[in-house]
């Protein structure tokens, strides 16, 4: 299990899925892909794929979840991985959040539900591009 | 200054006289008219305030006269006077059946003709000042109901713009699925097309039946989702099998199986694994598996989408005939419950014990509004952390509807004062104070009853309804 891997989180199982089929069709057998249902849930994936010596690239998130919400999330997961570039899915633009992500998570940019496939597909090259600028240069 | 307008009518010009001048001295106006028809063409041109009606005319009598003016419209309220000889026969009954309201008799006496004038120009007026007292006052209610209605809509207003923002969030969940949903089906659509008629013709029977015996399994319905752990395990169980197998590109393989929830039961499989095509063969499953995938999820995601606009459709119903109409009344508390979801999903839990759903008569969209108040405020008043709970049973001939919030409650001094109409706790600009009015109104209006406990911790809203004649 070495591929490097983006990690995805939503409470709408058909939103991974979604997910799921547009990095498929941008990145195919490049990357893994993981999903997770809510915060709390994604907080053990990472952990345990940190743990187990995985690479966690970028992460897709959602901003309205139960329990925590993408931007808490987004930014405690900063404070402990710095690195994994961050993406906040949304249905609805809450700015206050956007915002605190942007200067407490480095939020590389967010995204709004449904999503134009080129803004995804350029949103995330960009995100895995600034991955890779940043390990780079350590 | 005119006393009023009087309309003499006498067949003997004598006597018109007499009553003329008398009148004209007190400051009436009079018109005099000589028969019937001169008095009936008159009143087409003037109404009068009063008619002196002698009775013994020829061609037509006082009687007929009169009974003429009671069948117009515009002369039916004007008072009648019949005016009788001595040695008359006068028929007392006659006179008053066919609409006259008193009678004089010659010769007159002067202040005895005066008084009945004057008392019934009097009783005239006053009939007229309540006429127009009342029909001011039925304009008044009249506004007053629109108003109240206009109230009620601008309340409804706020709260729909307060719910739009979770709302847009419900319909782009869904939109955007149903948009990724495209890209598996498309690309089925193009490979099953395309590509595998020629490379199933091509494949060996073997191969073929067992791409057949996978397929039921493929489509079979999804079981629970495991949690990250047990797939982790799952995976690294599955990998371990695919190795001992020499499988190649264990990793991808193991991608794809995991995608299709596949971890053991590999048999079937393992033959076209090994195969030189296995990369082909494993894509027919897993492009039938997301093809799948993608219409599930175009269904789950549009119905979805249809229950929170039929939510907001029946919020913003318009029902201006307002009438009551049979529903039951889980549903109506779930619709609302939709449109909140967004709230609750925050840190919120719902308890919902439906211990029964009868069905009610009544405004449905007004009871609406009772729910969508009742249950902001809790959320208010648990600060959008806490516990909801939803109580429905039937007691009797009633339904009991309980709204528990678990805030820190409603002080007794203020419990009394909640429904008053501007009474708020909220700071000033939030909320105005009309909710709980609104919401007593309409159960009111509903013949129902409001009851409120509440401490620390818990606070209840029981609204009880008569469930109504069938």
């Amino acid at each position: 299990m070495s591929k490097p891997i983006i990690l995805c989180v939503d409470d709408e199982i058909t939103i991974l899925d979604g997910l799921k089929w547009n990095l498929r069709k941008i990145f195919g057998d490049a990357y893994s892909y993981e999903f997770a249902m809510d915060a709390e849930e994604a907080m053990e994936v990472v952990e345990e794929l940190e743990q187990e010596g995985e690479e966690i690239q970028l992460i897709i998130s959602d901003w309205l979840m139960p329990g925590k919400r993408g931007d808490e999330f987004l930014i405690e997961l900063h404070q402990l991985y710095p690195r994994i570039v961050k993406i906040m899915l949304t249905g609805q633009a809450d700015k206050d959040a956007i915002e605190r992500a942007k200067t407490q998570a480095n939020l590389h940019t967010c995204l709004l539900k449904p999503w134009d496939n080129t803004e995804f597909k350029n949103a995330l090259t960009s995100g895995l591009d600034k991955f890779h600028l940043n390990t780079d240069s350590h | 200054m005119s006393k009023g307008n009087i309309l003499i009518v006498d067949d003997i010009l004598a006597n018109l006289q007499v009553l003329t001048k008398m009148l004209i001295k007190q400051g009436y106006k009079i018109r005099p008219a000589g028969d019937g028809k001169l008095a009936l063409k008159s009143v087409q041109s003037i109404l009068p305030d009063l008619i002196l009606l002698d009775i013994k005319m020829p061609e037509m009598d006082g009687y007929q006269v009169c009974e003429k003016l009671k069948a117009d419209d515009r002369t039916r309220d004007i008072p009648i006077i019949f005016i009788s000889a001595l040695n008359d026969v006068f028929d007392k009954v006659k006179a008053f059946s066919v609409g006259g309201v008193d009678y004089i008799t010659k010769p007159f006496q002067v202040e005895e003709v005066l008084a009945r004038v004057e008392t019934h120009l009097q009783l005239r007026e006053l009939q007229q000042k309540l006429l127009a007292q009342n029909q001011e006052l039925e304009a008044s209610l009249e506004h007053l109901k629109i108003t109240q209605q206009e109230l009620i809509q601008s309340e409804k207003m706020a709260y729909l713009g307060q719910l739009v923002a979770g709302i847009a969030h419900e319909i782009n969940n869904p939109h955007g699925a149903i948009k990724s949903s495209l890209l598996p089906i498309n690309d089925f659509k193009n490979y099953y097309v395309a590509q595998l008629p020629d490379f199933l013709h091509f494949l060996p029977e073997e191969q073929q039946q067992a791409i057949l015996a996978l397929v039921p399994r493929i489509l079979a319905k999804k079981g629970p989702r495991l949690s990250f752990k047990q797939r982790r395990q799952l995976k690294r169980k599955l990998m371990r099998q695919l190795e001992q197998n020499q499988i190649k590109n264990v990793a991808i393989v193991a991608d794809r199986l995991e995608d299709m929830g596949i971890y053991d039961n590999l048999e079937l499989l393992l033959s076209l694994l090994k195969s030189h095509e296995s990369e082909k063969l494993l894509e027919i499953l897993y492009k039938l598996y997301d093809f799948q995938n993608g219409l599930e999820t175009i269904d789950i995601a549009s119905e979805r989408a249809s229950r929170i606009v039929f939510a907001m459709k029946t919020f913003c119903r318009f029902d201006k005939i307002g009438t009551k109409v049979r529903i039951e009344i889980v549903d109506n508390i779930e619709t609302v419950l939709i449109l909140y979801q967004n709230y609750f999903k925050q840190n919120v839990k719902v308890i919902k014990q439906y211990d029964s759903s009868p069905l009610i008569m009544c405004y449905a969209d007004e009871i609406n509004q009772v729910w969508m108040n009742l249950i902001y405020n809790a959320l208010q008043a648990m600060h959008y952390k806490g516990t909801l709970k939803i109580e429905v049973t039937q007691q009797d001939n009633q339904v009991a509807v309980s709204i528990t919030d678990s805030g820190e409650g409603i002080a007794e001094e203020i419990k009394d004062r909640i429904f008053e109409p501007f009474f708020t706790t909220k700071p000033p600009g939030e909320g105005s104070g009309l909710g709980l009015d609104i919401v007593k109104q309409i159960v009111e209006k509903h013949e129902g009853k409001i009851v409120v406990a509440s401490k620390p911790g818990e606070t209840t809203f029981k609204i009880l309804l008569p469930i109504g004649s069938t």
